[in-house]
């Protein structure tokens, strides 16, 4: 996506616009002490985007910013300044700035931060989130998709095998608004989900049952908590079923023109 | 790189500018097992740095003599006896040390980083370079070991040896304990940060990048 408009920033921007009937939706519902939760998060996530952009010229992105939503709106509650700071710099720098910027990242720094918080501090309590939150969750993968930037199949791949598990009656109704948030906001994103469509979809399906399996058999874990951990394990699977599919598609083309 | 010649320059080179761990990344297995607490790291490094430096002049002693045929055999029984002697040393005196290391002292019998330097530099050389330079890169482990161990111990429980050095919270004090750093994962970190650190202050060490991005504003393809 390099031609006309569609820049990397453009596509940050897109996200953007996309996560912000969320954003907005959760604002709404927590008031002040969440807006003073974003504020710090974007504060100390651009700060580090500036701090690269003078050591390595590395130019900042608004990624940054969505990076900043995610932690906001997912991370563990009462942590004080210190542990965010720390959690923030760890997952920003070592998630996505040292690879070279968004765009070469591995894994989601969102995720690796949440991961890390919520790893380091296992004591402090989960968010929860009011309805109106989650159901913002759907304009916010519509918008995404149908802009281009959230990959398609990912979100189908989820949102199918989410309504399966609820035909057959598998208790995961709890966890349902938490998964529908977690995946907008971490797992599907343009750079550390697949980037083949067979391996798109097998990232939404990965992510789906790891969630589905952890809301039978994790006991004792909040409903964020499980999804950020599924959220984590699939992005470091995503390459793998990149991998596949390209392997596939090398071995179909292989049999169809009797070379590589 | 200017190469400081001697035995002066055999024993400091491994200590930065060669270190084994962070340069050559030998022995990353035991570094990783073991630093959760600075006495087993100590431990650990003084049983790899004495078992490397016996090891060298031994074999150093017999370089002539060894078929290269057997050659890592021969190094191989002669490494593993030292390490049984150091094992039985440390269990008759350290036994709860020794507990805690559990597995990784026998290791230190396949550790890249004893193998590496037996192989490497004692094979050719006369024994007196050949310990020194084993002794070098022992330190020059201990030294990786120690920092690594202090920052867990200090971040994770909040001791140093044992002795308090940030009062918990748990406790009456400030402080609550980044528990991660007492898994696995946070050795890595810390690791990944430390080689980060010395190759952008020693930028010899850095390696050309892999791949070169296509410059902005063009066409991909």
């Amino acid at each position: 996506m390099m031609r006309g408009i569609w820049g990397r920033e453009m596509v940050a921007l897109m996200l953007l616009a996309a996560l912000a009937p969320m954003g907005l939706a959760w604002l709404w519902s927590e008031g002040l002490p969440a807006l003073a939760r974003l504020v710090l998060a974007l504060v100390i996530s651009g700060g580090w985007h500036i701090v690269f952009m003078l050591a390595r010229a590395q130019p900042p992105s608004f990624a940054g910013a969505i990076t900043a939503l995610a932690v906001a709106m997912l991370a563990p509650e009462e942590l004080g300044l210190l542990r965010l700071f720390l959690g923030i710099s760890f997952g920003v720098v070592f998630g996505e700035l040292v690879f070279g910027g968004w765009g070469r990242n591995v894994v989601n720094p969102a995720t690796v931060t949440l991961a890390f918080l919520g790893f380091g501090f296992p004591g402090f309590p989960w968010p929860e989130f009011v309805p109106p939150v989650a159901w913002a969750a759907i304009p916010a993968a519509l918008i995404g998709v149908a802009a281009g930037v959230m990959p398609a199949g990912v979100v189908a791949a989820a949102v199918l095998a989410g309504a399966g598990a609820m035909a057959v009656d598998l208790p995961v109704a709890h966890v349902l608004p938490a998964a529908g948030i977690v995946l907008v906001l971490l797992v599907a994103d343009p750079v550390a989900s697949a980037a083949t469509t067979l391996g798109r979809w097998l990232t939404g399906g990965a992510y789906a049952a790891l969630v589905l399996l952890f809301a039978t058999g994790w006991q004792g874990a909040a409903p964020v908590q499980l999804c950020v951990a599924a959220a984590l394990l699939t992005s470091l699977v995503a390459p793998l079923f990149d991998e596949i599919a390209i392997t596939l598609w090398l071995r179909q083309r292989r049999r169809r023109h009797g070379r590589a | 790189m200017a190469r400081a010649t001697g035995l002066w320059g055999t024993l400091t080179a491994p200590l930065l500018r060669e270190n084994p761990i962070t340069l050559q990344i030998l022995g990353l297995c035991s570094a990783l097992a073991v630093t959760t607490s600075m006495a087993t790291a100590l431990t650990m490094s003084v049983a790899l740095t004495v078992v490397l430096t016996l090891a060298a002049g031994l074999i150093s002693l017999i370089r002539r003599h060894i078929p290269d045929t057997i050659r890592l055999i021969v190094q191989i029984v002669i490494v593993a006896s030292l390490v049984i002697v150091i094992d039985q040393v440390l269990q008759a005196w350290f036994f709860e040390i020794s507990r805690a290391l559990s597995v990784f002292v026998g290791l230190i019998t396949t550790n890249c980083l004893v193998l590496g330097r037996t192989e490497g530099f004692a094979r050719h050389n006369p024994p007196l370079p050949a310990m020194v330079d084993a002794f070098g890169n022992g330190l020059g482990y201990s030294l990786i070991l120690l920092v690594i161990g202090a920052l867990r111990e200090l971040f994770g429980k909040g001791e140093l040896f044992g002795q308090t050095i940030l009062p918990l919270a748990d406790e009456g004090g400030w402080f609550t304990p980044l528990s991660l750093m007492l898994l696995a994962p946070s050795a890595f970190f810390l690791l990944g940060g430390l080689v980060w650190a010395i190759r952008s202050v020693m930028t010899g060490q850095a390696e050309a990048p892999e791949h070169v991005a296509p410059r902005q504003g063009e066409p991909a393809e």
